[in-house]
C-alpha cells in the first residue's frame, strides 16, 4: 500500500510539473500571436514617450529581436529558475510588480474562500435539516440563483446597499475592513454555489443508498445518520472541487478588484491588458496555473488517504482468504 | 430491551383482561388492509397477513409484485415519496400510525432487517466494527469492551471465521457472502423478535445461497425469532417458511400454510408460478428437448459443430497470474445444447469470450462449424460471426438505448450486407415473429420494452443472420421466472425448427436440467465433470457437482438436508 | 431478486417518463422567458417604439415608470429599449461561445476517448493546460490576443470552455465504448467507423446537451463580465454587461444597474433551470 501510494504520488507530481511547463508554453504561444507588433504597439506609442535608444535597449533586454522559438526557450529557462523577466512598460522586474500587489489579493481571496466554504456548508447541510415543505426548496434553489448573477452585479449591489445607502464603507477607502469584507462576499458567493451544489448532490445520493436505509433499520435517528454515515462520504468529494474553487477565486478577483477599486493581481492584469504588457500577463497566467495545479495535486494526494474505497492502480488488493463465499456474476452485471 | 419487555407485559395484561384463557395468542405481526402508493400509483393493495411468534412467513412474487414494498412499509423505511395506509400491528401495538420517534425504539431492538444486496448495505467509508457498534448500542450494555466482545461472538455465531479481522475491515474488503453474514449478525445482535429478510440471497452464488439460508433457519430456531422472508423463489420459500403469501401486482393471490399452498395451489397465478420454477419441473420441456436427443442418437448430429481442445487462458492482475480457463476441452454435436455450469469466478465468462474469438487463448484450439476461431484477428473473424452469434446476459445493457427495435434487428443484415432492402425488411419481421414479438414494437426503443421483450429482441438480432451456433450467456438470469419460462420455450422450439446448436452458460443447474443435452461443470477454470445431463444429475461423481446439486432448493422443508439428490427427488414427488 | 431490481427501476423510469411529459411550472416559465429573449433579439422593434441610440436629453435619468419601464440613462435614452436592442448581441455571442466549446471540445473528447493511445495522451495534456488556467483569466488572455470586440469576446469565452466539454465527452465516450451494446454491434459485423458514428457518438452526446444549455447561461455571464471590463464593443452598443458597466458610474440612479442585471439574471436562471430539467428527464 505504501509503495503503491509513493509511486502514485511520484506520478502525479511529474504530471503536475509537465502541466505547469506546458501551460507556460501555451500562454507564450497565445500571447505571441497578438495581432500587430508589440514593439510598435507599445513602445512607439507616443503616450509612453520612449526614445529610440530606450526602445532599442528594451528590445534587446526582452530578446524581442530573436526568433520566436529562441524567445520561448530563453523565457522558459528563466521561468524555471523563478525569473519572470522585466515589465515592458515600467522596465521593472515582474516578480517585484507581482509581489507588490499579491498580499492584497491574497487577503481578499482567502477571506472569500472562507466565506464561500461557510456559506456552502450552511446551505448544503441545511437542506438535510429543514423540513421538505418549509424552506428546504428555497435553500436548494440558492446555488442556482447564485450562479445566475454576474459577480460584478453582486459587488455593485453590495456597494449600493451597504456603501451608499447604509454608509458602512466608502469606495474611496477600498482597503478598510468593511470594504474588504464586502468585496470578499461578492467574490465568494458564486464560488460557494459550486461547492454547495456538489455537497447537495452528494448528500442526496448518499441518503438514497441502501446502507442509509439499513442503518435506519438499525434504529439510527436522522441526526446520527447524518453525522455518522452521510457527512463523511458526501463531504470527501468537496476536496476535489476546492482546486476549481481557487481557480475561480483568481479569475473572479479580476472583476471584484475593479468593482471595489482595489489594487491587486486583478488590477495588475487589467492594466497590463490595456498596455499590452506581455511579460506581466505571461507571468500572472503562469502563476495562476502553478497555484491551480498545486492545489489540485494536494487534493489528489490527500484524497486516497481520506477515502478507504480508493484503490490505487497497481496497489495490492487486500482480500481475506478465510471464507469461501463470493457474490455472483449476476449481481455484478446488474449493479454495474 | 427494557422497553420491549414492558411492551410484552402490557399486551399480556390486556389479553388477560379481555379473555382470561386466550383462545389464540396475539400474533407477533399482523397486517390489515395495507395499501402503499407512490404518488398516484398504488403498488400494494389491501394486503393482509399474520406472522406468529417463532414462525416464518414468506412473501413471494416477481418484480413489481410489491413484496419488498410491504417489507419496507412494515419497517417504515419507505422512500419519502411512498405513502402507506392500513394497519400494521407489531406485538399487538399499532405501528403504522405512530410517530417516527415512537417507532424508532422498535427498529433494530425488536425488528431486525437483512437487506437484499449486501455489497451496498454497509457504509463504504466506515469499518465494519464501527457500524457493528451501532447495533451493539441497542443492547443496554454500558461497557464498550463488553459490547465489542458481544460483536465478535456474534460474528463467530454467523460463521465468520476470523471475527477480529472482519471487525477491522472496510466493506469493500469482504466478499458478498461474508458481508451478508455480517449483516445478519448485526440484525440478530440486539436479539430482535422479528427478522425481516428482503431477498437475502439473490445477489449470492448458489452454494452460498444455501449456506446463508441454512444460517437463517438455524438462527430462527435457536433464538426463537420470527422470520418474514421476501423472495422471488417459490422453491426457497416453500423450503424455509411455515406460511406463504403469493403476490402479483401488489395484490395477494393466495395465502396459507406452506404445505397446502405449495402442494395444491388454488389460484391460477400460484399454479403458473409453481410450473415455471425449473427446480420443481425438471422435465417440463422434455418433448422439445428430446427431439434434440433423438437427432443426436440417430447420428444426424454426430459431427461436432464446436470443438474446443485443451484451451488455457491466463490473465495477469496486479502482478499475479490468474488462470481463468485451464485445459478446457469439449465438443458439441450439431443441433444440441451444451451447458457450461459454474459459479462466479469459475471462468465461464472467459470461456464465452474465447469461444467467440473476443479473447485469444494462450494454448489450445477452438473451431466452430469447421472454421478456426483461434489465431485469427477480429477482422478475419467477421465472416465467422455471420454463423456464430452471442446472446448476452443482460438485455438492459446489450441493446443500444438510442436505436429502435427495427434498426436493432436490421443492424446485422445491414452490416453483413445480406439481401435487398425488401428482403431485409422481411427477415426482420420473420425474426421478430420467431421470438414471438408483434410488429407494433418495431418503432419502440429498448426503454419502452419489458425485460422479457428486450431479451427477445436480443435473440431476434442473433437469429436474423440465420446462424448455426448461438452462445447464450446466462440469457435469463436477469429476468423473472415466468419470463424465463417463455424465453426457454422460444429457444427450444427455435432449436427444433432451425436445427440450431447452443452453448448455454448458466449458474442455474435446475435450468440446465430442463433444456440442455450435455453439460460441463466448471470450477476455478477446470472442467470437474462432464457428460450427458441425465447422467450427471442422477449420478454425480465429484463432490463439487454434488454440492451444486444439493444447493437446488427442492421446495420441501428439511429436504435440503437429505444426503442424495435421488432421495430428494423422491421426497419432492407428490 | 436481480431482475426485480432492474425491471422495477425501469418501471419507475417509464412512469416518470410519462408524467415527465407534463412540464413543471418553473420549467414552463423558464421556456417563456427564453422565448421572450429570443423574440427581443430577432425583432427588437416590435417591443419598443423608442430609439436605442438617440435620447431625449430633457428626460435624462428618469426613474422607472409607465412611459419608461426601466427608466432612462444619463443621455435620456429609454433603458428598456437599450436592453431590448442589446439582446441580439448578448444572445448571439453566447451562442457563438457555446458552438465553439461544444464542437471543439466534443471533437477533442471524441478523438481522445475513441482512439486512445498517444492521441489521448496528447489531447489530455492540452485539456489539462486549458483547465489549469482559471476560466475567466483564459478568456481575458485570448480576447487580449485577438482584439477587443464582442465577437472576439465570444470566441474567447468559447475557448475557455473547450476543456470542460472535452473532458465530459471523453469520459462519456470511454464509458460508451466499453458498453456491452458496442461489443454486440461489433459481433454483428459493425466496422469501427460505424460503431463510432452510429453507437458511440449518439450515446455520448446525450449528456452533452444539458451541458451545452448550461454553458449558454454561463457564456452570457462571462461575456457580460468581459463587456463590463471594456473588452467588448464600445458604446453606443448596448450589450447587457456593457449597460451594467455604464450604470456603475451612476449608482445614485441604481435602476441603471438593476434593470439590465435583472434581465441577465432572469435569462441565466431560466437557462439553468431548463438544463437541470433536461438532465433529469434525459
Amino acid at each position: 500500500m505504501r509503495g503503491a501510494y509513493l509511486s502514485y504520488a511520484a506520478k502525479r507530481l511529474t504530471q503536475a510539473i509537465v502541466v505547469i511547463l506546458l501551460t507556460y508554453v501555451f500562454t507564450f504561444v497565445v500571447v505571441s500571436i497578438l495581432p500587430g507588433d508589440p514593439i510598435t504597439n507599445v513602445l512607439r506609442d507616443p503616450q509612453n514617450g520612449f526614445t529610440e535608444d530606450e526602445i532599442k535597449a528594451i528590445v534587446a533586454a526582452q530578446g524581442l529581436d530573436q526568433p520566436i522559438p529562441v524567445q520561448l526557450w530563453t523565457s522558459l529557462s528563466h521561468f524555471v529558475t523563478g525569473d519572470l523577466g522585466l515589465s515592458m512598460r515600467s522596465n521593472r522586474p515582474v516578480t517585484t510588480l507581482i509581489a507588490e500587489v499579491l498580499p492584497s489579493t491574497l487577503i481578499l481571496a482567502s477571506a472569500a474562500f472562507v466565506i464561500a466554504l461557510l456559506l456552502a456548508v450552511t446551505i448544503g447541510y441545511g437542506t438535510q435539516f429543514l423540513p421538505k415543505r418549509f424552506g428546504q426548496g428555497l435553500l436548494r434553489g440558492l446555488p442556482s440563483l447564485f450562479l445566475s448573477v454576474p459577480n460584478f452585479v453582486i459587488g455593485l449591489a453590495l456597494i449600493h446597499i451597504f456603501g451608499f445607502q447604509l454608509g458602512l464603507f466608502r469606495v474611496i477607502a477600498p482597503n478598510s475592513f468593511w470594504a474588504t469584507l464586502f468585496a470578499a462576499v461578492a467574490l465568494g458567493i458564486p464560488v460557494s454555489a459550486r461547492i454547495a451544489e456538489v455537497l447537495i448532490a452528494n448528500l442526496d445520493n448518499e441518503s438514497e443508498q441502501e446502507y442509509a436505509a439499513v442503518a435506519r433499520g438499525r434504529g439510527l435517528g436522522q441526526m446520527r445518520l447524518f453525522a455518522k454515515h452521510l457527512l463523511k462520504p458526501s463531504s470527501l468529494p468537496v476536496v476535489t472541487v476546492i482546486a476549481l474553487a481557487i481557480g475561480e477565486l483568481l479569475g473572479g478577483s479580476l472583476i471584484t478588484e475593479t468593482v471595489f477599486g482595489r489594487t491587486g493581481i486583478g488590477s495588475l492584469v487589467q492594466r497590463s491588458v490595456s498596455t499590452q504588457d506581455l511579460p506581466v500577463l505571461q507571468a500572472v497566467v503562469s502563476l495562476a496555473a502553478v497555484v491551480f495545479v498545486l492545489v489540485n495535486l494536494i487534493a489528489d494526494l490527500v484524497y486516497p488517504l481520506l477515502d478507504p474505497r480508493v484503490k490505487l492502480i497497481g496497489g495490492p488488493k487486500y482480500r481475506p482468504t478465510t471464507a469461501d463465499d463470493s457474490s455472483t456474476a449476476t449481481s455484478q452485471a446488474v449493479t454495474s | 430491551m427494557a422497553s420491549h419487555d414492558r411492551l410484552t407485559t402490557n399486551t399480556l395484561t390486556r389479553a388477560e383482561l379481555v379473555a382470561p384463557v386466550p383462545l389464540r395468542p396475539i400474533p407477533l405481526l399482523r397486517v390489515n388492509g395495507l395499501s402503499v402508493s407512490y404518488g398516484p400509483n398504488e403498488v400494494v393493495t389491501n394486503a393482509e397477513f399474520e406472522l406468529g411468534r417463532g414462525e416464518s412467513l414468506a412473501l413471494i412474487g416477481e418484480s413489481g409484485s410489491g413484496k419488498s414494498t410491504i417489507a419496507r412499509a412494515v419497517l417504515r423505511l419507505l422512500p419519502s415519496s411512498g405513502h402507506a395506509t392500513g394497519r400494521v400491528a407489531f406485538d399487538g401495538q399499532e405501528v403504522l400510525g405512530i410517530s417516527e420517534r415512537g417507532f424508532r425504539p422498535l427498529r433494530g431492538r425488536a425488528i431486525g432487517f437483512v437487506p437484499q444486496d449486501p455489497a451496498h448495505a454497509l457504509n463504504p467509508v466506515r469499518t465494519i466494527g464501527a457500524q457493528a457498534h451501532e447495533a451493539a448500542a441497542l443492547l443496554d450494555e454500558p461497557d464498550r469492551a463488553v459490547r465489542k466482545r458481544l460483536i465478535l461472538e456474534t460474528f463467530a455465531e454467523v460463521g465468520l471465521d476470523n471475527a477480529r479481522r472482519v471487525y477491522d475491515s472496510y466493506p469493500h474488503q469482504l466478499s458478498g457472502g461474508m458481508l451478508q453474514r455480517v449483516l445478519i449478525g448485526l440484525a440478530i445482535l440486539p436479539r430482535p423478535t422479528l427478522l425481516v429478510a428482503d431477498e437475502p440471497t439473490s445477489a449470492l452464488d448458489v452454494t452460498i445461497q444455501k449456506r446463508i439460508l441454512d444460517l437463517l433457519t438455524r438462527l430462527q430456531h435457536d433464538l426463537k425469532i420470527s422470520l418474514l422472508l421476501i423472495t422471488h423463489d417459490l422453491a426457497i420459500a416453500a423450503e424455509r417458511a411455515n406460511a406463504l403469501v403469493v403476490l402479483k401486482d401488489g395484490i395477494i393471490q393466495e395465502a396459507g400454510r406452506t404445505a397446502s399452498v405449495f402442494a395444491a395451489p388454488a389460484s391460477a397465478y400460484a399454479r403458473k408460478l409453481r410450473a415455471d420454477v425449473p427446480a420443481l419441473n425438471p422435465d417440463r420441456y422434455a418433448a422439445l428437448r428430446d427431439t434434440g436427443i433423438r437427432a443426436l442418437k440417430t447420428g444426424a448430429g454426430a459431427t461436432p459443430k464446436i470443438k474446443v481442445s485443451a484451451v488455457t487462458k491466463t490473465f495477469t492482475v496486479d502482478g499475479k497470474t490468474l488462470t481463468a480457463v485451464d485445459d478446457l476441452s469439449f465438443t458439441v454435436p450439431a443441433g444440441t445444447t451444451h451447458a457450461l455450469v459454474g459459479e462466479s469466478g469459475s471462468g465461464k465468462t472467459t470461456a464465452v469470450r474465447l469461444l467467440l474469438g473476443l479473447e485469444q487463448p494462450d494454448t489450445g484450439t477452438i473451431s466452430v462449424a469447421d472454421e478456426q476461431i483461434t489465431g485469427r484477428s477480429p477482422d478475419e473473424l467477421r465472416s465467422v460471426w455471420r454463423h456464430l452469434q452471442l446472446v448476452y446476459q443482460n438485455p438492459f445493457t446489450s441493446l443500444d438505448p438510442t436505436w429502435t427495435v427495427e434498426h436493432l434487428v436490421r443492424e446485422p443484415l445491414d452490416r453483413f450486407g445480406i439481401g435487398t432492402r425488401k428482403e431485409r425488411d422481411e427477415r426482420v419481421r420473420e425474426a421478430l415473429a420467431d421470438v414471438g414479438l408483434g410488429e407494433h414494437l418495431l418503432s419502440r426503443k429498448p426503454q419502452a420494452l419489458s425485460g422479457g421483450q428486450r431479451q427477445r429482441v436480443a435473440i431476434a438480432r442473433s437469429l436474423v443472420l440465420k446462424p448455426d451456433v448461438i452462445v447464450l450467456d446466462e440469457p435469463t438470469s436477469a429476468l423473472d421466472v415466468s419470463v424465463q419460462a417463455d424465453i426457454v420455450e422460444v429457444l427450444l422450439s427455435l432449436q427444433v425448427n432451425l436445427g440450431l446448436t447452443y452453448v448455454f452458460v448458466s449458474h442455474d443447474l435446475a435450468l440446465v436440467r430442463q433444456l440442455a443435452h450435455t453439460v460441463s461443470v466448471i470450477q476455478r477454470g477446470r472442467i470437474v465433470e462432464h457428460g450427458a445431463v441425465t447422467e450427471i444429475f442422477d449420478n454425480p461423481r465429484q463432490p463439487y457437482t454434488r454440492s451444486l446439486l444439493a444447493s437446488i432448493p427442492s421446495g420441501v422443508a428439511g429436504a435440503a438436508h437429505l444426503p442424495h439428490p435421488r432421495l430428494r427427488q423422491l421426497a419432492t414427488a407428490d | 431478486m436481480t431482475l426485480a431490481s432492474v425491471s422495477s427501476a425501469s418501471r419507475v423510469a417509464a412512469i416518470s417518463r410519462l408524467t415527465g411529459l407534463r412540464v413543471p411550472p418553473t420549467v414552463a416559465l423558464s421556456f417563456a422567458v427564453i422565448a421572450l429573449v429570443i423574440a427581443w433579439s430577432l425583432a427588437p422593434g416590435l417591443f419598443t417604439s423608442h430609439n436605442p441610440v438617440v435620447g431625449v436629453p430633457a428626460d435624462k435619468l428618469l426613474g422607472p415608470g409607465t412611459t419608461h419601464w426601466f427608466g432612462t440613462d444619463h443621455l435620456g435614452r429609454d433603458l428598456y429599449t437599450r436592453v431590448v436592442y442589446g439582446t441580439a448581441s448578448s444572445v448571439t455571442s453566447a451562442l457563438i461561445a457555446v458552438v465553439i466549446a461544444t464542437v471543439a471540445g466534443g471533437l477533442i473528447g471524441l478523438l481522445a476517448g475513441f482512439l486512445g493511445g498517444w492521441v489521448d495522451i496528447v489531447l489530455a495534456r492540452l485539456v489539462d493546460v486549458l483547465l489549469a488556467i482559471p476560466n475567466f483569466l483564459l478568456a481575458v488572455i485570448v480576447v487580449t490576443a485577438i482584439g477587443f470586440d464582442t465577437t472576439n469576446a465570444a470566441i474567447a469565452t468559447g475557448v475557455s470552455a473547450v476543456a470542460v466539454f472535452a473532458r465530459v465527452m471523453r469520459s462519456e465516450v470511454i464509458k460508451t465504448r466499453q458498453a456491452i451494446f458496442v461489443e454486440a454491434a461489433f459481433l454483428m459485423g459493425g466496422s469501427r467507423r460505424h460503431i463510432l458514428l452510429r453507437h458511440v457518438l449518439p450515446n455520448a452526446s446525450r449528456s452533452v446537451l444539458p451541458l451545452a444549455v448550461l454553458q449558454f447561461g454561463l457564456s452570457i455571464l462571462v461575456i457580460a463580465s468581459l463587456a463590463f471590463l471594456g473588452y467588448g464593443d464600445p458604446p453606443p452598443a448596448s450589450d447587457w454587461g456593457l449597460l451594467i458597466s455604464i450604470g456603475k458610474d451612476y449608482l445614485k440612479w441604481p435602476w441603471l444597474v438593476y434593470a439590465p442585471a435583472f434581465v441577465t439574471i432572469a435569462t441565466v436562471l431560466s437557462v439553468n433551470r431548463i438544463s437541470r430539467w433536461l438532465r433529469t428527464t434525459d
